[in-house]
């Protein structure tokens, strides 16, 4: 991750100096950025895809000048709603809700809106056609993956596929693997499991051993998180299966690229957005939305496709240089505007 | 002597039948079940969560209980990471700081339980809250992995020792080459320790008598608040050797709460009341009930059961298993665990 510490620092600077980190000629309110507040307000925030996603929205507040206040209800539903009328009290001029339930957040999130209050959406649906939606795209995460797994293995293979149902991004990548099967007869799935148990890793590997072991002849895994593939990777090493089984995946962080790096790894392939760059773009569609400006309803953050042979190509060793590397990986072109100013890289 | 009633046999053996029928049905239904590395895997599976398991039976033995356990393994999941990845020592290194971490932390508990008198409840939750916001700290919440920038822009540089990684994935020959692996050989050296110290030293019959009665072993002489205290050390440092091997086996420091790893090895080790009819925290039916466990899970994910129907007969087991040990076992067990 970049340093939180120079982060911290560039913020108070630009908190200090307000207008200094400004293209000239932006419209109202970022003529005078540092009168602007706006509020993130989290529903899940604990593990590396989170922290990310913060850094991302942090470091583009700081590149725009805004305030940014966190507030962070650890997956409390109704605490969050309760965070967001604590926004509303604060007189903040722009909310951005990451995750969340529709039941809870929908009212909480009209109430700020009938305060006249910009408001955009991570993750969560809250049905109101005055909040734009921001959504990294499962569906074409899942594709993405399984289209290299076809392009790898051709259409008939056997193969066995992680999923916990009910959880939105999840069902909606399990959607496009019951769709690609459709469409592939060919393809085999001979046993689906998943656990969300904490240590998820740890979890899945103790069922991946299970299921490996009663399906000796499963080629592909098809694990769209990547603490599912991980588990999957520890249990085909551990079974020694390693030459045998393929990996695909969605999502990614420095410690999977290390795992999809090593030797003869079982992991192909994964596709993924950039939790930062969704973090930069939620803030982006927010600065829209308060100058006045329409991002549309719904912004969608494309996804890339990381091999492991672009991996090796490249010899990328973190998210840093996965960023500098894949272009397509550091920076989003979406809910932009000329007079934006975008963090440095 | 009359011969035992059936209600008894069942009260005795009951448990040791079901999981025998249980392994009977599920390599019926799934021939693969049955084989060595079946059977070397589910105990695998289980090494973990039962050596933390035996930890809260040595609490549980002196009438107390550590909530804790969980935090203290993800927290030597992280400190051992740290200590390899981040500050590039070895792997010897890395065992002795997470065994004294786990060691630290049971003192702690110990002394709030013992000498400030906080109920042992309250003592370890309040513990596991802080050591799962302490281990976040150093990393701002994020996991810790070779390759990661730290805060002043350069990327880690240390890995994994390869000595630390065996731990959790080297296997030795058995038989069959490649067959067990080294944490389930630590699961099965912790288990006999912990029996033979629980049941055949002087000092665990003492911490027995402590749990049954506190007052009359310090009448007899006994310092309950020194083997109060070593109970949670024992405890802790058992939670620390199950975070070094889920660390080996990881590769990497993984942010986690570890509530999981927490009411897995509570459930082993209530379950193991019920074996033999005991009805009393004991090391052998921890071990049964930790394997228990690991058989059902395995037997259900070979069937493609999904997670929740796992977690609900996971659930149905611990009640049966306290009904056996409450109700039909005729003593009143503690009202309390």
């Amino acid at each position: 991750m970049i340093s939180r510490r120079t982060f911290a620092a560039l913020a108070t600077g630009v908190a200090l100096v307000p207008g200094l980190a400004l293209a000239q000629g932006a419209p109202a309110p970022f003529d005078n950025p540092g009168q602007v507040d706006i509020a993130l307000v989290r529903y899940l925030s604990t593990g590396d895809f989170f922290q990310a996603y913060l850094s991302g929205v942090e470091k583009q507040a700081a590149a725009l000048g805004v305030n940014l206040q966190v507030f962070d209800s650890r997956q409390d539903a109704a605490l969050q709603a309760d965070m967001v009328d604590q926004a509303i009290a604060l007189g903040v001029d722009g909310i951005i809700i990451q995750h969340g339930l529709t039941e809870s957040m929908q009212e909480a999130a009209q109430r700020a809106v009938d305060a006249g209050i910009k408001v955009v959406a991570f993750d969560v649906n809250v049905e109101n056609p005055a909040i734009p939606q921001v959504e990294q795209s499962d569906a074409a995460l899942a594709q993405l993956a399984l289209d290299q797994a076809i392009a790898d293995h051709g259409t008939e293979w056997v193969a066995g596929f992680v999923h916990v149902a009910g959880i939105a991004p999840l069902d909606r990548r399990a959607a496009v693997w019951e769709a690609v099967k459709t469409a592939n007869p060919g393809i085999e799935e001979v046993a689906m499991f998943g656990t969300l148990d904490n240590p998820i890793a740890n979890s899945v590997a103790n069922q991946a051993r299970s299921v490996l072991s009663a399906n000796p002849n499963i080629q592909v895994m098809f694990a769209p998180y990547d603490e599912f593939a991980k588990g999957v990777k520890i249990a085909v090493d551990e079974a020694g299966m390693t030459g045998q089984v393929s990996i695909y995946s969605a999502d990614v962080s420095t410690a999977d690229i290390q795992l999809m790096r090593e030797p003869g790894s079982a992991w192909k392939a994964t596709a993924a957005t950039n939790p930062a760059v969704v973090g930069e773009v939620s803030v982006r569609t927010l600065a829209l939305l308060l100058a006045g400006e329409d991002p549309g309803a719904q912004v969608i953050v494309p996804p890339t496709l990381i091999t492991q042979a672009m991996l090796n190509d490249a010899d990328i060793k973190n998210m840093e240089e996965l960023g500098a590397k894949l272009p397509a990986f550091a920076h989003a072109d979406v809910a932009m505007a000329p007079w934006m100013t975008l963090p440095p890289r | 002597m009359t011969p035992p009633s059936i209600t008894d046999l069942a009260i005795r053996y009951g448990f040791l039948v079901l999981m025998a029928g249980l392994i009977i049905v599920f390599s019926m239904l799934r021939p693969a079940f049955l084989s060595p590395q079946s059977a070397v895997f589910i105990l695998q599976s289980v090494a973990i969560t039962g050596i933390l398991a035996l930890g809260v039976t040595a609490t549980l033995v002196v009438d107390g209980f550590d909530l804790s356990i969980g935090a203290v393994a993800t927290s030597a999941l992280m400190l051992s990471a740290y200590v390899m990845v981040i500050w590039e020592m070895g792997a010897v290194a890395a065992v002795v700081l997470c065994l004294l971490m786990g060691a630290g932390v049971g003192l702690i508990n110990g002394l709030l339980i013992v000498k400030m008198r906080v109920p042992d409840l309250l003592a370890t939750l309040g513990m596991m809250f802080l050591l799962v916001g302490l281990q976040r700290i150093p990393t701002q919440g994020n996991s810790i992995s070779t390759g990661m920038v730290l805060p002043d822009g350069s990327a880690a540089e240390g890995t994994f020792a390869p000595g630390f990684l065996m731990l959790g994935r080297h296997r030795i020959d058995f038989v069959i080459e490649d067959l067990v692996p080294l944490s389930v050989v630590f699961l099965i050296v912790i288990a006999v320790l912990t029996w033979v110290f629980l049941e055949l030293t002087r000092h665990g019959r003492v911490m027995y008598a402590i749990g049954s009665n506190a007052q009359a072993a310090a009448l007899a002489g006994i310092n309950v608040g020194r083997y109060r205290i070593a109970a949670y050390m024992i405890s802790g440092v058992m939670a620390s050797i199950g975070g070094i091997l889920l660390a080996a086996r990881l590769g990497r420091g993984d942010v986690a709460s570890g509530n999981n790893l927490l009411l897995d090895s509570v459930a082993a080790a209530l379950i193991g009341f019920a074996v033999l009819g005991a009805a009393r925290p004991n090391a052998f039916g921890t071990a049964i009930g930790a394997l228990f466990v690991g058989i059902l899970l395995q037997g259900l994910t070979m069937l493609n059961a999904p997670y929740y129907t796992q977690d609900f007969i996971k659930g149905a087991v611990l009640v049966v298993a306290l009904v056996f040990t409450f109700a039909l076992s005729g003593r009143v067990g503690r009202a309390r665990a």
